[in-house]
């Protein structure tokens, strides 16, 4: 019965349409009220769910990717993929697909990263005769690798859920092969695709010109460095090699390219503020949410609920990804990976999966939740950007999604794409 | 009534500007802070004991003060697909619903980090030596706020203007329309 009001009531609020972070709090309150434990343990959980130090780098890395993108990165990215793969068939299609995932490496947010690349690219493919949805739909799918590619802040926000027991170096490393296998699938997609309609491809621009767009990028491109050789060499942590960026932002945008203003600066920090006060206000509802349900045994009802129907991890895998998919078309990332968590963890550690694993397989997934309606936050951007509408997007995204489907079950049933490098570095 | 809403709801963009901006600098500080840390251990080779006790405590501030800003402005992640199909008095009363259910949760922030600050009160914190019921502040503060807010937006439906008139500081943009925000940035 407790089980019920705690599920119960959370999905009646959710599809009223309170915020995600007031539902966990309200049902949280609704469910210690019914069982006659004292409501202050709510508040308290919610309290100690927010002092976690990893959490600061959630808002750091957030903060130096806007910084970057106010600061002329995006820019320089663009220019340094043209003239590395726009002379392949569907040239500007290529260079989008690229620029995502080198910009993945920058700010680790699939939403900045469609609407700083899609910013730019989408406007540009149009005017050279490729169709808005086809703009549109490689943008929106290329963003996704942006959450593979180190730094992911939505990893730290796995290894939060996860009580901090998952090491954010492996996390970082495990992506990495993931995110490369995603970015050549989306541009395996995109070429295909390209082929068909026709579309033109640029000359090669000689390589004196690809070194020297790879110069001109350099600056940001060598902050992918300090942040994943910190975290993995263990000189900083996470929230530390976060901070760092902001600062390397700073002295770029301010110093070296001097595009950051201080009206930039301003903006990038309340948008900061905007966006990821609200993810860590989720985080902290949910340990009193999480707290309830590790009290009423829900993970262990859930391994008994999956066992009943298979032992076989091959179809217990088909299954968490099944149901994954599903919430994903109308969850958001965050509240998704905090949510399930906590439900999934004791699940996949019983049927021998390596938890790090998990959390590239449950990110990739949420990732493509992004790409779904009716709650797809990149998708809408993408969308808005290219003045297409959903149903015209959703007409031509299958040989999209057919490539990010591949990936996740490559990457969900070949462990080793994403426990190679870990290992590697061990 | 309507006068009543107009006060109210003056006074809120008032208090939400303020709140967006000392989150804001707290942001500022935070990076500071955690920067000093790693200059301090590597280069100083002391490490300053207080730097990660302040900027937790920092946080606490940015998270519930903008928190709160959010739930004005409505930047807040929900499942809205209900709120959008819906129509003329059920729409109106959902909104309702939902404005309430927000505001009671503010006021529990406030009721129940009151006990929890009050049992504290005594003891201090490690490293920066102040009472330890500062910790639970936040807690109170964010949800006094979240509370008024919630409350301003059912007092301007109630009379009949369902929208919450925008601060000057717009979607982190100063001026721009706050559309154009949405689409940079984004935690997802």
């Amino acid at each position: 019965m407790e089980m019920a009001i705690l599920f119960g009531s959370f999905s009646l609020l959710l599809l009223m349409g309170v915020p995600v972070a007031f539902c966990l709090g309200l049902s949280s309150l609704a469910t210690v009220l019914w069982m006659g434990i004292p409501p202050v343990v709510v508040f308290q959980q919610m309290s100690t769910g927010m002092n976690a130090f990893a959490m600061l780098a959630i808002p750091f890395f957030i903060y130096s990717g806007d910084l970057m993108i106010r600061g002329g990165i995006a820019d320089r990215l663009i220019q340094f993929a043209a003239s590395l793969v726009g002379h392949l068939r569907g040239g500007l299609g290529q260079v989008n697909v690229l620029t995502c995932t080198l910009f993945g490496g920058i700010s680790g947010s699939a939403v900045a990263d469609a609407s700083a690349v899609g910013g730019i690219m989408i406007p540009q493919m149009v005017k050279r005769g490729y169709a808005p949805d086809y703009a549109v739909n490689v943008t929106a799918n290329a963003a996704i690798i942006a959450l593979l590619i180190p730094p992911s802040h939505n990893m730290i926000i796995y290894s939060l859920a996860a009580g901090g027991t998952i090491s954010i170096a492996d996390l970082f490393s495990a992506g990495v092969i993931p995110g490369l296998m995603l970015c050549l699938a989306l541009m395996l997609t995109a070429w295909i695709v390209a082929v068909r309609r026709g579309y033109p491809a640029d000359v090669f621009p000689g390589f004196a010109a690809v070194l020297r767009f790879f110069i001109a990028a350099l600056p940001g491109i060598l902050l992918i460095g300090i942040i994943f050789g910190g975290v993995r060499s263990g000189i900083f942590t996470a929230t530390e090699s976060s901070c760092i960026a902001v600062i390397y932002a700073l002295l770029v945008t301010v110093f070296v390219y001097r595009e950051l203003n201080l009206r930039g600066f301003i903006e990038a920090t309340l948008g900061a503020v905007r966006t990821t006060a609200m993810v860590l206000l989720v985080i902290g509802a949910a340990s009193s949410f999480g707290w309830l349900m590790a009290f009423l045994q829900v993970p262990s009802a859930t391994i008994d609920l999956m066992k009943s129907v298979s032992d076989d991890p091959f179809v217990i895998l088909l299954l968490i990804n099944m149901l994954l998919l599903v919430l994903g078309t109308f969850m958001d990332m965050a509240p998704m990976i905090i949510i399930c968590t906590p439900i999934f963890l004791p699940l996949i550690k019983a049927i021998g999966m390596d938890p790090v694993h998990f959390g590239v397989v449950l990110i990739l997934n949420a990732g493509i939740g992004l790409n779904t309606p009716p709650v797809g936050s990149v998708q809408f951007v993408a969308c808005a950007i290219g003045n297409v509408s959903i149903s015209e997007s959703m007409r031509t995204i299958w040989p999209f999604y057919g490539a990010s489907f591949a990936v996740l079950l490559l990457v969900t049933y070949v462990p080793a794409f994403s426990l190679w490098l870990p290992a590697l570095f061990k | 009534m309507h006068s009543l809403a107009k006060v109210v709801s003056q006074f809120a963009a008032r208090l939400s500007l303020a709140s967006l901006l000392l989150a804001g600098a707290g942001l500022v500080a935070m990076t500071v802070i955690v920067a000093w840390t790693v200059f301090g251990r590597y280069v100083l080779n002391a490490t300053p004991t207080w730097g990660e006790p302040v900027s937790l405590f920092l946080m606490l501030w940015f998270i519930l003060l903008g928190g709160a800003v959010g739930v004005r402005e409505m930047d807040h992640m929900g499942f809205d697909i209900a709120l959008f199909y819906a129509k003329g008095r059920t729409k109106s009363a959902l909104v309702l619903i939902n404005d309430a259910l927000v505001a009671l949760f503010g006021l529990a922030m406030v009721v129940y980090g009151w006990q929890l600050a009050a049992k504290v009160w005594g003891d201090r914190l490690p490293m920066i030596g102040i009472s330890k019921g500062w910790d639970y502040v936040p807690l109170i503060a964010g949800g006094a706020l979240i509370a008024l807010f919630s409350l301003e937006k059912l007092l301007l439906l109630l009379t009949g203007q369902s929208r919450v008139p925008m601060p000057f500081v717009v979607g982190g943009h100063l001026g721009e329309d706050r559309t154009a925000q949405k689409t940079t940035g984004g935690a997802a």
